[in-house]
């Protein structure tokens, strides 16, 4: 489970001082559920996961991971978090095979019980048709799966997709939402990123809308819907980003 | 640091590294297939240019007594021919050889112009027609007859080389020429051997083949060991950095249990690895082809050469060969750490080979440096962290292990500092977001500048604190270019540079220069400490200097500069200003305030102890003695210390003023016989100022107690340090 607490993150700036990049954000998402983050390019959804990743270090506010603390407790976090973005690629000269080992081992899981694991979530993704291809010879959509391989080889509590299908033709991201899916009967916990609404209400949850960094709205899909009076997601959307813009415009004129 | 993440990183990198067809490419295949290919086309080469014979004009070459019909009648039997009859070559016999002879091509003509004009001469050998002109006077064969001396002058290009080499051949041949000329007359004359010769030196070498080999390897080898060992660091390194930024593959690897310290252990190692293997390679197969060219050249020689020839390329011993693998691995050590640091810094692949350009450009020189005729291991060579690794490899070459031994530690404990501070750089980059997540920005001078002005932190960054340290060596070094050794510009350069350079930076770079500067009250008892420690510790700062002295005697020169030095300073007032006083406040301002300062900010305490010391002792090589590095490290540590436990500049300064103050004032009292019997108790040798045995063991005992004390751990003040400002 992951609670996020008023968490901020800056960056310093020569020419415009420190610039937030994430401001006083602040949710929590349980075992068994699909949390999805929505935004637009640049919002700061990708900060906030990597903050939560640990390889980010927060500017104020805190967070939990498995009841791990981010700034505190680094490695306990990341042995039990699965982080995947656009960011985390693969190796091009090693193989499929290979790369999930490495991890697997830098898990400390040993190597018998690695093995087995492995097999069974090669069977399971379909990966042994190219288990000893190399990286840089795998299609995008192999080289995905190389990656959710490598984020649940350890059997993490915690998984974090950043923008996952950003790239994918519609068959092979219709796979990886079910692959989403099945890990979240697992009872997992899953933060899910998109900038696509129509997934994101088909396959999460709650939602938290995200624009400049701030967190605009957090809920259940349908519930959200209701309290603003929107049609869909879509509208929703857009009803929040341009009340925030005229909020920042109207503190901007000010 | 878990050893197992290290190893399963390194086994991925080398893996990884082994299948790129570049790095092996740069690493086996390129040193494999270079040095053969380099000895067969430096071969061909050698025989075209040797093959190629230069063009000599002879003008006037009638007058040659040889071919004067009317040769004077006693000399005619005698005469000693200089061309052969028919003209095209000088006569073989005035050469070792018949092929040599036949590289110089000779044509006659008469003396008549163009040839005889000096503008026309000109021309004419610019334009190549000739490498070397020979001019024979008119009345050689009667001066020669009459015994007079006749000059014979040869024209050529200096500007162009093989009209030098021209130049050189025939001037010898003319002196071989002379030679029998002189020969012929003492046999004529009945006279003894030595009437022309009263005396010819011969040599006699005393080196054995192996060490002429030696001397041969031990020019090229550590050249091409540190050179190759840089390259070979380089490229892995930059792949294994900037290269995973560029594929995307970092972020993986960060989020990953492993630390940042295992993750840049990994790679480390495996940079190394290559980096040795680099050199290794490079070695073996240059010795080899080395050899088989010498083989080869060897086989073209006369008898006497062959021995010779063979004995400059024997090959080089195991011990040698031994000690250059041995000391390859600090040195791989460094550069790969460096290169690791350097190559972190690079967002792209592209970036990382601009970095290169730099790294070569101090390493060359420094390398360059040793191999240079007559530079030797000297304290302050061994010092330099490749120069010395570069020179003690020659030392050892050559077989002089007495000498290698005496400056092994000198060589290796800077390297291997050096290396690990590397090290800990790169660990220290790879903690960087901002480093980690560089975007590419534009760069504004101005805007940055401003920033830098306006946006202030209360303590300097470690970077800073860096520019602080080479500002003050650069501003110490103007200061003495201009005002030359003397008491004013000793005055200068501590004023100005020492003092000066830290107290601006701290105004302008901070905004609290006396919090930066460490100008708080300190405690009673670190005032205490200040004023006792230097006094305990005094016998042992002498010891220490007399040791040094021995292992590292002063220059001569360095000796009257300091003894000049003392003249100047009439009064013992003046001394104590110029030598205690002065140098304890801008040395502890700089070292023990900015410095400290800002490497407190992202530095353990050891650490900022430790790189402090080595500056604060570096300087002093630099602005005065060798010997003071010792001392001076040593000094710097205890300083630190108890700069790190007091917060405060304070004590610093009275360490520094008692510690400078007890060294005049036990010289002068040494000197004065008004003080004999004082002196009797406290020194066993009064000229050296070394003390009695009884001191050194108390002083010893004391200041290992009093050291104890600072450095040992007090909750209340670790809460005080512990609260210290972001």
């Amino acid at each position: 489970m992951i609670e996020v607490e008023h968490l901020s993150k800056s960056f310093l700036d020569y020419r415009r001082g420190w610039v937030p990049a994430v401001f006083d954000v602040s949710f929590r998402c349980q075992p068994g559920e699909i949390f999805g983050l929505l935004g637009p390019n640049g919002a700061g959804k990708t900060t906030t996961l990597r903050m939560l990743s640990t390889v980010l270090r927060p500017t104020g506010g805190r967070a939990t991971v498995a009841g791990y603390d981010v700034v505190d407790q680094p490695e306990q976090v990341r042995e039990r978090i699965g982080f995947m973005s656009g960011g985390t690629g693969i190796y091009d000269r090693m193989s499929a095979w290979e790369l999930v080992e490495y991890f697997g081992r830098l898990y400390g899981i040993a190597d018998g019980p690695l093995h087995e694991r492995m097999e069974q979530i090669f069977e399971w993704l379909q990966m042994n048709s190219f288990r000893d291809m190399l990286g840089s010879k795998m299609s995008t959509g192999m080289k995905q799966k190389v990656s959710i391989a490598r984020t649940i080889v350890h059997d993490p509590p915690v998984l974090i997709f950043d923008e996952p299908t950003s790239g994918l033709d519609v068959m092979v991201a219709r796979s990886l939402r079910k692959v989403i899916q099945d890990l979240r009967t697992r009872q997992k916990t899953i933060i899910f990123s998109s900038h696509d609404m129509a997934e994101v209400h088909k396959l999460c949850d709650r939602v938290a809308i995200i624009h400049q960094g701030r967190l605009q709205a957090v809920g259940r899909p349908s519930e959200l819907l209701e309290q603003y009076g929107q049609a869909d997601l879509e509208d929703l959307f857009f009803f929040l980003v341009d009340q925030a813009d005229k909020v920042s415009g109207e503190s901007a004129a000010i | 640091m878990r050893w197992k993440n290290v190893r399963t990183i390194f086994k991925r990198e080398l893996k990884d590294q082994l299948r790129d067809r570049r790095t092996i490419f740069m690493v086996f295949v390129f040193p494999v297939l270079l040095y053969p290919i380099m000895g067969l086309s430096l071969g061909q080469l050698a025989t075209a240019f040797q093959a190629k014979a230069r063009k000599v004009v002879v003008v006037g070459a009638e007058f040659l007594p040889e071919r004067q019909e009317h040769a004077g009648e006693g000399a005619s039997s005698e005469t000693v021919p200089l061309l052969t009859p028919e003209g095209k070559t000088f006569d073989p016999r005035l050469f070792d050889s018949l092929t040599e002879a036949l590289l110089l091509e000779v044509e006659c003509v008469p003396a008549k112009p163009p040839w005889t004009d000096a503008a026309e001469r000109r021309t004419l050998l610019r334009e190549g027609r000739a490498d070397a002109v020979v001019l024979i006077p008119a009345d050689l064969a009667g001066s020669l007859d009459a015994m007079d001396r006749t000059e014979i002058p040869i024209a050529y290009n200096s500007a162009s080389e093989p009209s030098q080499l021209t130049e050189q051949r025939v001037a010898r041949v003319l002196d071989r020429w002379k030679e029998r000329i002189v020969e012929v007359r003492r046999v004529r004359e009945g006279k003894p051997e030595g009437y022309d010769e009263p005396v010819r030196s011969t040599a006699e070498d005393v080196a054995t083949r192996t060490e002429m080999g030696n001397s041969t390897w031990a020019r090229i080898f550590p050249f091409l060991l540190v050179i190759m060992s840089l390259t070979g660091a380089f490229y892995p390194a930059v792949d294994l950095c900037a290269g995973e930024k560029e594929r995307g593959t970092m972020e993986t690897v960060l989020i990953s249990p492993a630390t940042r310290t295992e993750i840049v252990m990994g790679k480390f190692l495996t940079v190394m690895a290559a980096s040795m293997a680099t050199a290794l390679l490079n070695l073996l197969s240059m010795g080899v082809t080395g050899f088989g060219l010498a083989v080869q050249a060897v086989g073209g020689l006369g008898d006497g050469m062959k021995s010779r020839g063979a004995a400059l390329l024997q090959a080089p011993s195991l011990e040698s060969l031994f000690w250059i693998a041995l000391l390859l691995v600090p040195l791989a050590a460094f550069f790969s750490a460096l290169c690791l640091a350097l190559a972190v810094l690079a967002r792209s692949m592209k970036e990382g080979q601009y970095y290169m350009t730099p790294l070569y450009l101090v390493a060359l020189p420094l390398v360059m440096y040793s191999v240079m005729p007559g530079v030797e291991l000297t304290v302050f060579t061994s010092l330099l962290p490749i120069t010395g690794v570069s020179l003690l490899l020659k030392t050892l070459m050559l077989g002089d292990y007495a000498t290698a031994r005496r400056f092994f530690l000198p060589v290796f404990v800077p390297l291997v500092l050096c290396g690990l501070l590397s090290l800990r750089w790169a660990i220290d980059q790879f903690k960087s977001e901002s480093v980690l997540f560089r975007e590419s920005e534009r760069f504004d001078v101005r805007a940055w500048l401003r920033h830098t002005v306006t946006h202030k932190l209360s303590r300097p960054s470690p970077a800073q604190a860096l520019l602080c340290f080479v500002l003050m060596l650069v501003a110490a070094w103007f200061i003495s270019m201009s005002a030359g050794f003397d008491v004013m510009a000793l005055v200068a350069m501590h004023v100005g540079a020492i003092l000066g350079v830290p107290l601006l930076l701290a105004f302008l770079l901070t905004s609290d220069p006396a919090g930066t500067l460490r100008l708080r009250p300190a405690r009673t008892r670190y005032l205490l400490l200040g004023l006792i420690l230097p006094i305990t510790l005094f016998p042992q700062v002498c010891e220490l200097r007399v040791l040094v002295e021995w292992l590292f005697p002063t220059p001569d020169i360095l000796k009257q500069a300091t003894g000049a030095l003392e003249k100047m300073l009439s009064s013992a007032w003046l001394a104590w200003l110029v030598l205690a006083a002065l140098p304890s406040i801008s040395e502890e301002v700089a070292f023990r305030g900015f410095i400290f300062s800002g490497l407190e900010r992202s530095y353990r305490p050891v650490w900022v102890i430790v790189i402090s010391a080595l500056m604060f002792g570096f300087m002093h090589v630099l602005l005065s003695l060798f010997a003071q590095l010792f001392n001076a490290t040593l000094l710097g540590l205890i300083l630190g210390l108890l700069a790190y436990r007091s917060r405060s500049l304070f004590p610093g300064i009275l360490f520094h003023l008692v510690n400078n103050s007890l060294s005049l004032l036990v010289g002068i009292m040494a000197a004065n016989p008004a003080f004999e019997g004082l002196s009797r108790i406290l020194f066993r040798d009064k000229a050296r100022l070394m003390f009695q045995p009884v001191w050194v063991a108390l002083g010893a005992v004391l200041s290992a107690c009093l050291i104890l004390v600072l450095a040992k751990k007090r909750p209340a003040e670790c809460m005080a340090a512990s609260g210290r400002p972001e």
